[in-house]
């Protein structure tokens, strides 16, 4: 066969390359490093200082919201003309949310995720001893990297960081120099500069996955036979792809507005008994575009968490993945899917009702293939031998969060019930449930199960399980309870102006104190991955959770090419577990007598 | 220095956990039991079991003590209806959220690891996928079907409607609504967005007519603005949304409607209330959380009931503040509050006149009041008409 061939030439050229054995300095081997290993490490890294940074703001606005009345000196020392007297401007809370929503989404939830574990484990587990592109590879990190400087600096010009939400809708974001909102000048110009550094290093590392998984992979695995991660990462990969360009077209039109006073998003706008000169454009088409990434995005968010967590559940409950090809078919519904429901964003913006129905029609279709997903994992752990490690705690509990915030979005997916849900307490529930707080726990499986393979060392599971209940119990905490604030508009800076969103001024605070019992629990996580990773139990079998894959036949200390000699030759399915009457079977064992080929 | 404190506080317990948690591990590597993981895995199947239950008992306790708490019964023809269809969804999916989760946390306490126990091979059922296929498949079809034909009945064709439907204008702009009656002739005056209408309406009295009011339209001469939005109740309404500045979104909570203010692009919402204010005060009445007394004004909370009109889409620092009562009364209470406003372009042309007497008579005086229009010269001011409170734009 033609790929199997050309699998063998590459891995040869590759292997000659290697054994030149190129001399590395503290440079190359750590910084600009070209090894898909370490480059993994650095978006883990990087991904949790955003995190942090992330989360730290969403707990400066919970205070806002739990007591708007009460002054916190402190917020004056740290944020200065922002908190006069300690009590958050209003200017301030809508960039908090706004920087919080970006940071969380993009640089945590893509990057972070994505980029960690694509990275990791493409390679390893397709059998290559690095990316198609290491250069490549390399420069998605560094541009990311310097997307987050730019990012980290709007936090310090005078306009303050961009505020008009995580999704930048003009008018308010489209014009620059007209005084009608402070983080659109400089802040915002800071923001869409940072996108574009952003978009660049996601098409980076995408094209680069793409082109290892289908080019790449080792003698004898075949589609048939990746590892659902792996496919995971090939349909994120594919769907950043496709939809990325459209918000930097997007970004770029606005900053045409913006700059250039053009008018691809503005009309008839009159500002202070004035009305400006911009005439014909629409902000409706800015949504579509920014939708047209947004949904396909949230997608991008939660599909690797996905391939994450269905190797952990089948690994660890020592049962093959059920219905491995109805979950690799339900990926596959889901991405395009991902691309033909945007405008459920948008059922209030004033659409034709019926452009509205065919909307509603592909939303809920995509509840079909998410539904199998969730039956399946749930079979997949019946009748098992679970190891209830951290690593699969988590995994079970994103089958939870998905399953919860799942069945919201079918309520929001109907327009007509999205009428008076729209903009609400109840959207941020359903996406806080199923894209934050299940995509951190398909990461955090992901981290507690490779971990040894990324340092050679364990976690502190003791740590693990405080995480884990502590996280598990406080996410539902926070967001549970806000479905019951359904109707109640999201992102008011305080809820007393009116009388029917004021009557949960309890919960507010309620929420706003776990959110900081979650806060510090995710710090001791922190804690754990930097002792644990130079300090942590060291890894002493190669194969320490009797797993199938090829990442766990490759020696414990990293070097850059994987394997020492040959690269193992595969030759069955990844989900070879309570087979013929052994607990598991590795891919690279061959076939006996009798068997038939997976 | 409480946050010092504070934070001295928080790395002390992170800590004490983080050595315990050393030690704990540390042991269980002295004593050779690290890669045991099934006493553990016994532990943590009993805490997945204990957090089922504790999951449901939260729920159903934050149910009762919150649903009470939520906004109360629909106020709109379609809003019950839409209401049915948000009930139909929720016992869909309650019972696929209870099952699952059950489901769920009981495999992973039974099946949680035992020694010798061997896990079972079961890799596929083309039978079992087909049917968790096709059931949601069904279940979501009847949803879209029934969705579908409330969402298309809730947006009828604008030409169709009847000649008893009341017009309201609404143009959004930071952070204040402008409530354009069309007065008694139930026709509005044309708006002409060019520079000719909008802004300085005359170079003596600096009246923004942001809205570009057409004052060669006699239709507009009787239009009047209101600072609350009054319906009639069981009459249909058809509201015309625009906005000035930046999106804004009409949403009036108790009603279940919700349409985006779009600057250039004209939207539309139709609906009907079906119970005016005086009525729904009196059927919360009868619910307990609604008869607590609000300390404020040492009243019920029913008896000082409103229905409120709010902004739903980000607009800037004072989103959070765009606040109008809407009050849906009998037809003659209403006939009587359109008679009592003044319309704009007499409210206009007084205050031009009035402007100019002044003027004529001392030069220094640069900004005018009259009762019903407020009129400030300095460019920073919003002008508010009538009594609405001036927003202050620095
Ligand atoms: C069962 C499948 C799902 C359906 C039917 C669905 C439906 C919807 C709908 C209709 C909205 C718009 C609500 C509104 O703004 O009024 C929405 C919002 C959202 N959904 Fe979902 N959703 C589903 C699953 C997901 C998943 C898996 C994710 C992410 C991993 C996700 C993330 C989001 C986000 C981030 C938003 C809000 C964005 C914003 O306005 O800031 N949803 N969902
Ligand atoms: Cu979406
Ligand atoms: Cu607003």
């Amino acid at each position: 066969m033609a790929t199997e061939e050309v699998v063998n030439l590459h891995a040869e050229a590759h292997h000659d390359a290697h054994d030149e054995h190129h001399p590395e300095t503290f440079l190359t081997k750590y910084i600009f490093s070209q090894d898909h290993k370490m480059i993994a490490k650095q978006f883990l890294y990087t991904g949790m200082f955003w995190a942090i940074v992330g989360a730290f703001l969403s707990i400066l606005f919970r205070l806002q919201l739990g007591w708007p009345d009460t002054a916190f000196p402190f917020l004056e020392t740290i944020l200065g003309k922002w908190a006069e007297g300690g009590k958050i401007s209003n200017d301030f809370y809508y960039a908090l949310v706004t920087m919080h929503g970006t940071i969380l989404v993009f640089f945590v939830l893509t990057a972070g995720l994505s980029g960690t574990f694509s990275n990791l484990l493409i390679p390893y587990q397709v059998g290559a001893r690095d990316m198609a592109s290491g250069f490549m590879n390399m420069l998605s990190y560094w541009f990311f990297f310097l997307s987050g400087v730019v990012m980290f600096c709007s936090f310090f010009v005078h306009t303050g960081p961009a505020s008009g939400g995580w999704t930048a809708y003009p008018p308010i974001n489209g014009m620059r120099d007209v005084a009608i909102n402070k983080g659109s000048g400089l802040g915002l110009d800071l923001w869409i500069i940072s996108m574009a550094l952003f978009i660049v290093s996601v098409l980076l590392g995408g094209l680069n996955y793409v082109a290892t998984i289908l080019n790449l992979r080792t003698k004898g695995m075949t589609m048939w036979r990746m590892p659902l991660t792996i496919w995971a990462f090939l349909f994120t990969a594919i769907l950043g792809i496709l939809s990325f360009p459209a918000l930097l077209a997007a970004v770029v039109l606005m900053s045409f507005d913006r700059l250039a006073g053009t008018s691809f998003y503005l009309s008839d706008i009159v500002v202070n008994g004035q009305l400006l000169s911009h005439h014909g454009g629409s902000p409706i088409l800015f949504q579509h575009l920014f939708w047209f990434l947004g949904h396909p995005e949230v997608y991008i968010i939660i599909v690797p968490a996905m391939g994450l967590v269905s190797e952990v559940l089948s690994v660890h409950a020592r049962k093959p993945i059920f219905g491995y090809r109805a979950m690799v078919f339900s990926l596959m519904a889901i991405t395009v899917l991902a691309f033909l429901v945007w405008a459920h964003h948008m059922f209030v913006t004033g659409m034709n009702p019926f452009a509205g129905s065919i909307f509603v029609l592909f939303t809920l279709i995509i509840a079909v293939p998410s539904a199998v997903k969730v039956f399946n994992w749930i079979t997949t752990i019946w009748r098992g031998n679970i190891r209830l490690n951290p690593a699969m705690l988590f995994a079970i509990g994103f089958v939870s969060m998905f399953i919860s915030g799942g069945l919201t979005g079918i309520f929001l997916g109907n327009s007509a019930i999205d009428i008076p849900l729209h903009d609400t307490y109840f959207v941020v529930a359903h996406f806080h449930i199923v894209m934050g707080v299940a995509a951190f726990f398909g990461m955090f499986a992901g981290v507690y199960h490779w971990f040894p393979k990324m340092f050679g060392r364990h976690m502190n599971d003791t740590m693990g399980y405080i995480h884990f209940y502590g996280t598990l119990i406080g996410a539902y905490a926070i967001f549970f309870p806000m479905h019951f604030m359904t109707g109640i508009p999201r992102r008011y800076a305080r809820f007393d102006s009116f009388e029917f969103a004021n009557n949960f001024g309890g919960l507010n605070k309620f929420i706003s104190i776990v959110a900081m019992i979650v806060f510090v629990l995710q710090l001791m996580f922190v804690l754990n991955v930097v002792y644990s990773s130079l300090r942590g139990r060291r890894m002493k079998s190669l194969n320490p959770y009797g797993a199938t894959t090829l990442e766990w036949t490759t020696p414990i200390e990293h070097f850059h090419g994987n394997w020492a000699g040959e690269i193992p030759e595969v030759h069955r399915w990844p989900y070879d577990y309570a087979t013929n009457g052994q607990e598991y079977i590795t891919q690279t064992t061959p076939l006996s007598e009798d068997e038939l080929a997976h | 220095m409480t946050t010092i404190l504070g934070i001295i506080i928080i790395v002390c317990i992170l800590l004490v956990i983080f050595y315990v948690a050393r030690t704990v591990e540390l042991t269980k590597e002295l004593k050779g039991e690290a890669d045991d993981t099934e006493s553990t895995s016994n532990v943590q199947g009993y805490l997945m079991l204990g957090f089922l239950i504790a999951f449901f008992i939260g729920i159903t306790w934050s149910s009762i003590y919150f649903i009470p708490k939520m906004l109360p019964a629909p106020s709109s023809v379609h809003g019950v209806e839409v209401e049915k269809l948000f009930n139909m969804t929720l016992f869909f999916t309650g019972i696929v959220f209870v099952v699952t989760h059950i489901v769920l946390f009981w495999f992973a306490f039974k099946y949680r690891e035992k020694k010798g126990a061997k896990a079972y091979h079961f890799s596929h059922s083309n039978m079992l996928e087909l049917l968790w296929t096709a059931i949601p498949a069904v279940v979501m079809l009847v949803l879209v079907v029934k969705g579908l034909v409330t969402w298309l009945s809730i947006f009828p064709d604008t030409k169709t409607l009847t000649k008893d439907t009341m017009v309201i204008e609404v143009t959004a702009q930071q952070f204040k609504w402008n409530i354009r009656y069309p007065g008694v002739d139930k026709d509005f005056g044309s708006r002409k967005i060019d520079t000719a209408h909008i802004g300085i309406a005359t170079p003596d009295v600096w009246w923004k007519n942001e809205l570009g009011i057409d004052w060669t339209d006699k239709a507009s001469h009787d239009d009047f603005f209101a600072d609350t939005l009054y319906l009639v109740k069981n009459k249909p309404v058809l509201m015309k949304l625009g906005a000035l500045d930046v999106l804004h979104s009409f949403y009036l909570p108790h009603f279940r409607v919700k349409m985006d203010c779009v600057p250039g692009v004209p939207t539309t919402f139709y609906f009907i209330p079906n119970e005016s204010t005086v009525e729904k005060r009196k059927l919360l009445s009868k619910l307990p959380e609604w008869q607590k007394i609000n300390p404020e004004t040492g009243l019920p909370k029913y008896a000082t009931f409103n229905f409120e009109l709010a902004c739903a889409e980000l607009c800037g620092r004072s989103h959070y503040n765009m606040q109008r009562y809407v009050m849906v009364v009998e037809q003659a209470e209403y006939d009587a509050w359109v008679l009592s406003h003044t319309p704009i372009y007499a409210a206009v042309e007084k205050a031009q006149n009035d402007a100019l007497a002044k003027l004529n008579g001392s030069e220094t005086s640069n900004a005018i009041l009259s009762d019903s229009l407020k009129v400030a010269v300095d460019s920073q001011l919003v002008v508010e008409l009538a009594s609405n409170e001036v927003v202050l734009e620095k």
